[in-house]
Order: C-alpha cells, then structure tokens, then sequence
C-alpha cells in the first residue's frame, strides 16, 4: 500500500458519445431555422460507473475486446474528451502517445517535426534544443534529419515518434498499442525505455492486445468489457481470466454457429458449452503434448433423467477418429441428471502428435438417441516439442546398441 | 469572462502557434524551385497585371490615381481577411489527427490558420512598400506621416478575424455548411466593402451602410494611411476597436461552448 497519493485516479467516469444523424441535423442552416439546441441524437456508453487509482511508478496495463472502451479511457485520462460525468485526476506532467507520429506533417524535415511534436506535446522550445541530440539518437535517423519526413521509412517515422514521446519525461505516460507497428529491435528499445520509466517512479497506463506483454510488464491490469471494469488486478491473474473469458466465449460462439447438420438430438437434455483446458486449468485452445488436459461441458437437462450417458469423441480435422469415449463405455451406470450439470473428463497426458483436433461433444440415450449431439464443436491445436507426424505421440525413448552416436 | 479563455490559451501556446506557422509556410513552399520568392513573386505580379490594365484598358476615376497602387493595398488586405476565413473553416478537418490524439488545445489551429495567412501577407508588404516608394519618387503620390497608423489599422483587423475564425471553426466542426455560408457572405462582402473604390465613391445617403459593415472600417482606414496619407478619423477607430472586441467576444464565446466536442466530432 502505498502512502502517495495516486498519480491517477478515477471517479465514476462514464461516457456517452452523442451519435447523431447529421442528415437532420448536420446544416447551421437548419440548426438556426429550427431554433433546436445542439443536435439531439441517442447516446452511445464508451465507458460506464469506472474507478481506479493508479499509483506513482505503478504500470498499469488496459486490456479488452475492441470497442471495450480501452481507448475512450485513455483519452479521457489524457483530457482528449470530457468525461460525460465522473472525473479524473491526474497529478504531474502527462504525456499521451496515441499514435505514434500523429502530428508529423510529411512536406516538412525530421527537425521541423521535433519541434512541433515535441511543442504539442508540452515541452518547451529550451527543453526541445536540450533533448534534441537523444531524440535523434534514440531514433537512429542522424542522416535523414532534414529530408521531409514523407521520404522515411515507416519504422524511422514510428522510432521518431517514440522517442520525441519518450524525451518529454512525463510523469505520467499514456500508451496506446504502439509497439504493435515497430520491429522487434524498436519494441525491444521501447520496452526498455518503459522499464526505465518504471524504476525512477514514473506511471504508465497502457493499452495493448498483447496479452503477454500485459502480464510480463504490469504488475496490475485492468479488464474493460462493454465500458466497464470487469477485473482490477495483478496482471497475471486479469490476463488469464480475460483469456479464459474469451476461449469460452469462442466455444459459445461455435456451438452457437454449429449448424443443423452439425446438431442433432430431441433436447431433452441441451449442451451449453463446450471447454478444453490445458494443465493450468486455461481454456487456451492449446494444449502440449505430454501434458494434461481437460475436456469439459456444461449440460442442461430440461426434466430430470434417470438415462443418460455424456460423451466426447476427438478426431483428425480429416476426420479419423482418435478417441471415442463415454460414460457408458467407460462403466459409469446413470442414476439422476436433473437441471445444470457439468461434466469433465481429465486426461493426464495429452499423447497427440502436433496438429489441429475437432471435439465432438453429445448428451445421449443409452441406446444411443441423442439428446444432444454437437460434431465438431470447437477446435483445438496440440503443439510439441517434437515434430513427429501421425496421431499418437506417446511418452517414448530411443535405445542403441553398436557404433551409434549422436552429437547432442 | 467566458470569451476570453480561448485567447488566454492561445496567448499560452504561442510557440506551438508559431510554430504551426512556420510548419505550414514551410510545407507550402518547399518543393518548389524559387522556394519563398513565391510570396514576393506572386504580389509582384498581380502588381504588374492591375499596373497594366489601369493604364491601357480601364480609366480609374481621377481621385483614386494611381488606381493600380489603390487596389493592390486592398486585394492583399482583403486576400488576408477571406482567405484566413476559408482556411479556419477547414482547419480542424485537416488536423483532425492531431486533435483526435494528441493533448493540444484546440485553439492552436485557427490561431495558426490565421497567422498563416498573416505571414502571406506580411510577406507581400515589402511589394507593396516599394510600389509605394516608386510612385512617391515619380511623383503620383505625396508621401505622409498617418502611415504610421497603418500597424494598428492591421492590428485590429487581424483580431477581428482572429475571433471570426473562432466562431468559424468551431462551427464548421459541427455544420457542413459553414464553408458554402462563408465563402458565400465573403463574396457579397467584398463588394460591399470598400475594397475597390474609395468610401467616397458611396452615396452620402447610403453611407450608412457601411459604417454597419464591420469590415468596412479597416479598408477606408488601409485606405487613409497607405493611399491618402491622412489620419483616420476618431470614429473610424471607434468602429475598427468594437469590430475588434464583438468579434473576440462573439467568436470566443462560440468556440469555448462548443470546444469540448471538437475533439469527438472532428
């Protein structure tokens, strides 16, 4: 806990944005004659009812679906856009980086831009001149300093941004996605510019959909959904729990999309999801070789049951089948199913060899009438650290008699 | 007071304004070969062009000889006042990016439209000094002393627009039509304004007429000290100062009501 007050904090903000039909509206013209006040139009929630603070030297990673509201939060952090209600404190020197070179005029050289996006930024002409040489170092575009900024590559433009950004020292760095558009050595740089930022106390708030990048580099990360904060925490766990959020979503997704075909069964008993965890208990649709897994289901049985046997069938995306199992198979005799259940099947080593895999998920008769039976229900991928091809890819180990030798 | 927030912040950010400025003279001009002879060059020859009709096609009326030098005085002011308008209807458009990501006070743009076309024009006084010099030395014109009031006719002219351009700005974000509104009104005011003939050239009993068109005094007042050398009268100042303070007023009032949604809408 930490005595300071926040860098950032936030206060119920919400905010709708007005999407107004400009057809009616869009003239002065008609404003005038209609004598109507500004234009009227329903209100769109980018965010609803967030709070957090954010402590000095804290990097606090924004996670979420497009449209979650991510970037609405960062331009209300940066005073882009006026919260509709609510409000947001931040203390110290703000930077926001948006977009890496927004600002950059093309017609105009690399030194001119500093300039200007160093001024829009905040800093002062002496600060500019101070901190000019490291801008152009950090950058690396020494030679091409007053050739117009039309004539530099992508990366030397995005470096180039980066680095006025970076030099403006703010106490408070508001990032959106932009390591996305570097190479990897600029990202790498950029990475450590923010590790720097870190260790002398400095804020960060960043919003990415590099999941990992998230959990390595934060320490805490906020989920939005929808405009609100659905998790507040250490990155690690927010990170994990989106994830899972979104592979089950997936696989409702697909069951949603499996077509008729693809379905069949009275309903007597429905299938509400489908999941495949890996050892750590991630729905991740991953799972490695030699590991364990979970194949799990959530059942719903319309009346109670006293017949009923729950199955999963794996095969090849061509089709062979590479295990058929049930609770009948497998000696399990049905005594009661009434309302939710849910229905996991754990194997404790994964024997696949690398390759996509389909599941076949069903709620059953014990003569075999499906309540319901989903084909191809979602998909997973089975990585390995060997390249062996097939199906099975037991635990195994080579022998060797004679003059036989390896390098490694 | 409500209006004067957008001048404060923009007097804040006159480096960035500045700087705008000189980004946007400079753009304008690099590629070409004769780079910043351009905003001699294009003046000089308007010059020539009026210099040539005046004297072989049309016959000017007596008391505004040398009608070339009359004209050009007012098509630059005039270009100043119009064009710095069109380019404030259109500046959030065309800086949309910067006002969507960045943290700059929106201010900046119309400030920097505005000042852009300033640079024009000031670029073009030295033209327009020299012609005025030749014709003192040829004789056609008597040099005098109200010349001096020239800095602050165009001092006041230059708010008047500033605060215009506020106004026009804004309300472009939000309307479509402000730039056909605009351009239209700016077309009937010229003809309006004594930009082409001399006040006196008005009917007395219409003259009223212009001392209801805010643009009007700064163009007798160009007139009075770069053409006619004689001081500006009492209430021509009094009108160019409340031109000056209604348009600051009105246009700051307008942009600090719909500033908060220029980043959303524009």
């Amino acid at each position: 806990m930490s005595a300071r007050e926040p860098a950032v904090s936030v206060h119920r903000v919400s905010k709708e944005y007005r999407r107004y039909t400009r057809r009616e509206h869009g003239t002065l013209k008609s404003a005038v004659l209609s004598r109507r006040g500004a234009p009227a139009g329903e209100g769109v929630a980018a965010l609803s009812e967030v709070s957090f603070d954010v402590d000095p030297g804290e990097t606090l990673g924004v996670i979420g679906a497009n449209g979650s509201g991510k970037s609405t939060l960062l331009k209300v952090l940066a005073g882009i856009v006026r919260p509709t209600r609510g409000t947001v404190d931040v203390r110290g020197r703000l930077a926001a980086l948006l977009e890496l070179g927004a600002g950059f005029h093309p017609e105009i050289s690399g030194r001119e831009n500093v300039e200007i996006t160093g001024l829009l930024l905040g800093l002062t002409r002496r600060e500019i001149a101070d901190r000019f040489e490291e801008i152009v170092r950090f950058a690396g575009v020494e030679e091409f300093l007053d050739a117009p900024v039309k004539t530099y590559s992508s990366g030397m433009a995005v470096r180039l941004g980066f680095a006025i950004a970076a030099a403006s020292d703010p106490d408070v760095f508001l990032v959106d996605e932009v390591l996305a558009v570097g190479d990897e050595a600029f990202a790498h740089r950029a990475l450590e510019k923010f590790s720097d930022f870190e260790r002398v106390g400095k804020t960060l708030v960043f919003v990415s959909h590099d999941l990992s990048l998230v959990a390595d580099r934060c320490r805490r990360a906020l989920w939005l959904d929808g405009g609100r904060v659905v998790a507040d925490g250490p990155a690690a766990e927010t990170v994990a729990r989106y994830r899972e959020r979104v592979a089950t979503e997936e696989g409702e997704r697909r069951l949603r999309e499996a077509g008729e075909n693809r379905r069949v069964g009275s309903g007597t008993a429905t299938i509400e999801s489908v999941r495949v965890k890996d050892g750590e208990g991630k729905a991740a649709g991953r799972l490695h070789c030699g590991q364990p897994a979970t194949l799990e289901m959530t059942v719903e049985a319309r009346e109670p049951l006293s017949d009923f046997v729950f199955g999963f069938q794996i095969s090849t995306v061509a089709g062979t089948v590479v295990l058929g199992v049930n609770t009948s198979t497998d000696g399990m005799a049905p005594e009661r199913l009434s309302g939710r259940a849910s229905v996991a099947l754990s194997l404790p080593s994964v024997d696949l060899a690398p390759g996509v895999y389909m599941l076949d998920a069903a709620v059953h008769a014990r003569d075999g009438a499906p309540y319901d039976y989903r084909r191809d229900v979602l998909r997973f991928e089975v990585t390995a650290d060997s390249a062996a091809t097939g199906i099975w890819s037991p635990r195994r180990g080579w022998a060797f008699s004679g003059d036989v030798r390896w390098s490694r | 007071m409500l209006f004067l927030a957008p001048l404060r912040r923009t007097i804040r950010q006159r480096a960035l304004v500045l700087a705008l400025v000189r980004r946007e003279l400079s753009a304008r001009y690099r590629g070409g070969a004769l780079g910043f002879l351009w905003s001699f060059l294009n003046p000089l020859l308007l010059l020539l062009v009026y210099a040539t009709v005046f004297r072989f096609v049309f016959s000017p009326r007596a008391d505004v000889r040398p009608y070339a030098l009359f004209l050009f005085g007012g098509v630059l002011v005039w270009g100043f006042g119009s064009s710095a308008l069109l380019d404030s209807v259109e500046t959030f458009r065309a800086n949309g990016a910067l006002l969507r990501k960045t943290t700059v006070a929106p201010e900046v743009f119309p400030a920097s439209a505005v000042g852009a076309r300033l640079a024009h024009l000031l670029l073009a006084l030295p033209v327009l000094a020299a012609a005025i010099a030749f014709a003192a030395i040829s004789g056609r014109v008597r040099l005098g002393l109200p010349l001096l009031e020239f800095p602050l006719v165009l001092a006041l002219m230059v708010a008047t627009v500033f605060g215009a351009s506020l106004a026009c700005s804004a309300l472009a974000v939000h309307y479509g039509d402000v730039r056909d509104i605009v351009a239209n009104l700016l077309t009937l005011s010229f003809f309006v304004t004594p930009v082409l003939y001399p006040v006196e050239a008005v009917p007395e009993r219409w003259r009223w007429l212009m001392r209801c068109n805010p643009w009007a005094p700064f163009f007798t007042g160009l007139q009075d000290t770069l053409f006619f050398f004689r001081p500006v009268p009492a209430s021509d100042w009094a009108q160019m100062g409340a031109s000056a303070i209604l348009s600051l007023a009105i246009g700051g009032t307008v942009f600090e009501k719909l500033r908060d949604a220029l980043a959303e809408e524009a």
